[in-house]
């Protein structure tokens, strides 16, 4: 007998404008592809149920506009996130380049309870054109040196890894957070129970 | 009435009672500049369980909403050190140091005037310490209210008086038996008003309900002696019985007027929230045709009559074979005073401005490319955005379409003329319906030049502009449409921020292209007052109220359901109701000075400009329109107003050749 709790992962895709975030999202929603996607003004989300491990568990992806200046906007819609996408293309280096200073910003703007552990996932988008001008090598390595960040290449546009990389994000956060409860990954999203963490919270304020 | 520190608002206070529109007329010891501003009077329970008399100027409760925006947090430093946008930190300060409050224990003596509608209070007998003015309605409910927590005695000098007095053993006597009786769970006054709640809901039963609980304790306490509804004037002493009454008598005006019931821990908080009247349905006409246009125009070509024609347009729109000539006069492109000689000069003059800045990227190498990033960055962004604009309509559709070109030329040319905006997401969907309806490159260009002039704050570095008009949206919703932005306050969405789309590409999004075209020429017209655009996005919002409200939709679902709503809002049915709610509002008693700033009014009072002085101008050029549209009602000797009339609400002023032309 089934009996465990649905559960619901908020997944954050971040990157510069153009690598392909709106693209992904819809690939592993929709199984579909277009060219026609405009660029994502405010913000969006799609969701899907997948399967791990026996749980049902509720994907809700946020995609968001990738130009620097709406990323202030943004953080209304970090709160609560269980994984942050961080996506690059892998024909723009600067892309690339750009992955550092997402996943700092979203470390400051969403302010997760253990910033050091956090759930980040990176994808190197647009593996399907020939123009390639960031090697997997490169990009692994990097991931390496980020605490060992798994890292996926993929492309939106001919389905590869796409249903691999969500399929282990939804894993991977799951694992993580076997032991607490999901959404205890930050402060403001914890329920007011008598379990420890609770107790500890009290205390904290005293300290403020 | 004292005024307290901050640190002694503590956050743990209850609303019991609040009433909105109540202005402050009077305070000892406070600047004058704080005088005449609206508010909310309540009557507060503290921490400790005492009470207190507590007025909050309405820009409080804005901003401590703003306080909440999430978004608001631009500067990325630590999460505690972030601060506002703007002064928004040091307005709330100023706020909250506005508050007054005057604990219930203190309170000697009260006074109500003005057919009801002004009271006074003050903690000794010989001075008045504080005056508000009820502007909407009266002092009633919030009289009723106070009286069931204080007790209290007429002036025999002055009727309109009341002195506080303590309470009698024999009253505390009676109120024990009360609970004693157990019929009643708490005390008298919070069943009764209990009962002045679900009057609203059952006014027939809970009426006899209450009269026969009440009754049966009046002939039981009473040995009939005393009845309830007709209180012993000769006695000497007012007793419970005859608060009761008077409470219960109130509460008809109360179930009446009271909008909004919510409920508290111990109490039902009665809210008085004044009604807009109710909403003219204002008929759109027909789009100005070539006809019209025509004979608006002199033998030169001049148009006289800018103000009638930009009145035909927000009527009715432009017809769409005369579209690409109005357009240019709508954007500034073309001034309406030049005769057809002039604007080819003008034309011919802009035509070589436009290709001499063309020419300047044009002609960058490929080398000084290379050694520019942050040229190169835009370039590459501009063509990532115009090779996903509008691609499904035929226009712009297929593989290497010269529009997509010349769309990218534009935008690109706009970052020279504009350099330190440059590019910025949303701009290449301002510009396709443009250059759809143009055709024309350099026409195209500067009709563009002229609508980024209206909303260049929209692009803003720090977002600044978007945030002061959201927060500007959220004020207008929360003066059109209390119920919603109380839901939208519960639900974390306080901040506007799923109408952020809407607003930055002025519903690009939202509309197909011949809709947008429609709806951008009556916004252009900047009538019939400024930032009407967010008016658009009230009255979207006000048809979705009910789905959002019974369907208890969250921060994500509504989210979601304003997205969905894309293509399926009637252009001509949403200008009609924003302009019904731009009528309800002017015309609403309690309309605040917040309001009047954001519609381009001027305000009444003394103090309110200030809080906007420093905000960014949101949309620069509406003022200008504006007074314009307020000439036409006063200038000339030759123009006579006429003034269209629905539901006894003025809709519109045209000058007499308009008004024939219209008819």
């Amino acid at each position: 007998m089934s009996s465990k709790k649905k559960v619901l992962l908020k997944v954050i895709i971040l990157g510069d404008s153009g690598v392909g975030k709106t693209s992904l999202m819809n690939q592993f929603v929709n199984k579909k592809f277009s060219n026609q996607y405009k660029a994502t003004i405010g913000a969006d989300f799609l969701t899907k149920e997948v399967i791990v491990d026996d749980r049902i568990v509720t994907m809700q992806i946020w995609d968001t506009a990738g130009q620097e200046r709406f990323q202030s906007l943004g953080v209304a819609f970090y709160r609560g996130a269980d994984c942050c996408v961080l996506v690059f293309d892998v024909t723009a280096p600067n892309t690339f380049k750009s992955l550092e200073s997402w996943k700092d910003e979203f470390l400051i703007q969403a302010s997760p309870r253990d910033p050091e552990n956090f759930p980040f996932v990176i994808l190197g988008n647009k593996v399907d054109l020939e123009n390639r001008a960031v090697s997997a090598k490169r990009a692994q390595q990097w991931c390496q040196s980020k605490n060992d960040i798994p890292y996926f290449e993929t492309s939106a546009k001919e389905a590869v890894n796409v249903e691999l990389a969500f399929q282990t994000i939804a894993r991977n956060v799951l694992a993580q957070e076997t032991d607490a409860e999901l959404y205890n990954e930050f402060p403001d999203q914890l329920k007011l129970t008598a379990n420890d963490n609770g107790r500890n919270r009290d205390g904290d304020n005293c300290a403020c | 009435m004292s005024s307290s520190s901050v640190e002694e608002i503590t956050d743990q206070s209850n609303d019991l009672f609040t009433q909105d529109g109540v202005l402050l007329k009077a305070c000892s010891g406070r600047p004058v500049n704080e005088l005449n501003s609206i508010g909310m009077l309540c009557i507060v329970q503290n921490s400790d369980g005492t009470k207190s008399i507590e007025w909050r100027p309405s820009d409080i409760i804005t901003v401590c909403a703003v306080q909440e925006q999430d978004w608001a947090l631009v500067n990325a430093i630590g999460r505690r050190q972030r601060t506002f946008s703007g002064n928004l930190t040091a307005d709330y300060a100023t706020a909250r140091a506005r508050i007054i409050r005057m604990p219930l224990n203190e309170l000697k003596i009260f006074r109500v005037t003005n057919r009801n509608q002004q009271m006074s209070f003050s903690n000794k007998v010989g001075v008045w310490q504080s005056t508000f003015f009820f502007q909407h309605g009266n002092a009633e409910v919030f009289i009723a209210y106070l009286k069931s927590h204080v007790k209290t005695a007429k002036s025999s000098r002055d009727r309109n008086t009341y002195l506080v007095v303590e309470p009698t053993d024999e009253t505390r006597a009676l109120n024990r038996s009360f609970t004693e009786l157990d019929i009643f769970q708490e005390n008298t006054t919070d069943v009764v008003w209990n009962i002045v709640s679900n009057l609203k809901e059952r006014p027939y039963e809970t009426t006899m309900e209450a009269f026969s609980k009440l009754s049966s304790i009046g002939l039981d306490y009473n040995s009939g002696s005393q009845l309830l509804y007709y209180g012993n004037e000769a006695s000497s002493k007012r007793d419970v019985s005859e608060e009761v009454a008077d409470l219960l008598t109130k509460s008809m005006v109360a179930a009446e007027e009271a909008h909004s019931v919510t409920k508290s821990d111990e109490y039902e908080v009665i809210s008085m929230k004044p009604t807009l009247p109710p909403r003219p349905s204002i008929p759109r006409s027909t789009p100005l045709s070539q006809e019209k246009w025509e004979g608006l125009q002199d033998t030169l070509g001049r148009v006289t009559e800018m103000d009638g024609v930009k009145q035909l347009i927000f009527r009715g729109g432009v017809a769409h074979s005369i579209r690409k000539q109005v357009w240019k006069y709508l954007l500034d492109y073309y001034p309406w005073h030049m005769t057809h000689a002039e604007l080819k000069a003008l034309q011919k003059k802009r035509t070589d401005e436009y290709y001499c800045m063309k020419l300047q990227w044009r002609s960058m190498t490929e080398g000084q490319e290379s050694r520019f990033t942050e040229y190169r960055d835009r370039k590459s962004l501009v063509e990532k955005d115009v090779n996903r604009t509008d691609r499904t309509h035929p226009f712009f559709a297929g593989d290497n379409n010269p529009n997509l070109e010349t769309l990218q030329d534009i935008l690109m040319t706009y970052v020279m003329y504009n350099f330190d905006l440059g590019y910025v997401q949303g701009m290449s969907d301002i510009l396709a319906p443009l250059l759809l309806l143009m055709g024309n490159e350099v026409d195209t260009f500067w009709c563009f030049v002229g609508f980024m002039e209206r909303i260049a704050s929209n692009f803003d570095m720090d977002q600044a502009g978007m945030k002061h008009q959201l927060l500007q949206l959220q004020q207008l919703v929360m003066f059109a449409s209390p119920e919603l932005a109380q839901h939208l306050a519960l639900k974390d969405s306080g901040n506007m921020y799923f109408c952020f789309r809407w607003l930055l590409v002025w519903f690009k999004r939202e509309f197909s292209l011949i809709d947008i075209m429609r709806l951008w020429e009556v916004l252009w017209t900047g009538l019939p007052c400024a930032n009407f655009h967010l008016l658009i996005c009230v009255a979207i919002l006000e048809a979705e109220k009910e789905v959002l409200i019974s369907g208890d939709y969250g921060f994500t679902e509504i989210l979601k359901h304003v997205n969905e709503l894309s293509m399926r809002i009637e252009v001509n049915k949403v200008l009609s109701s924003a302009e019904g709610i731009y009528h309800q509002i002017i015309s609403a008693p309690h309309l605040t000075d917040q309001i009047r700033i954001i519609l381009g009014l001027t305000p009444l009072g003394t103090s309110a400009p200030t809080e906007d002085d420093d905000a960014p101008e949101a949309t620069g050029t509406n003022c200008k329109d504006n007074d314009a549209a307020a000439n036409v009602s006063t200038s000339g000797t030759d123009m006579e107003e006429a003034v269209l009339e629905y539901d006894g609400i003025e809709i519109s002023i045209v000058t007499q050749t308009v008004w024939a032309l219209l008819a």
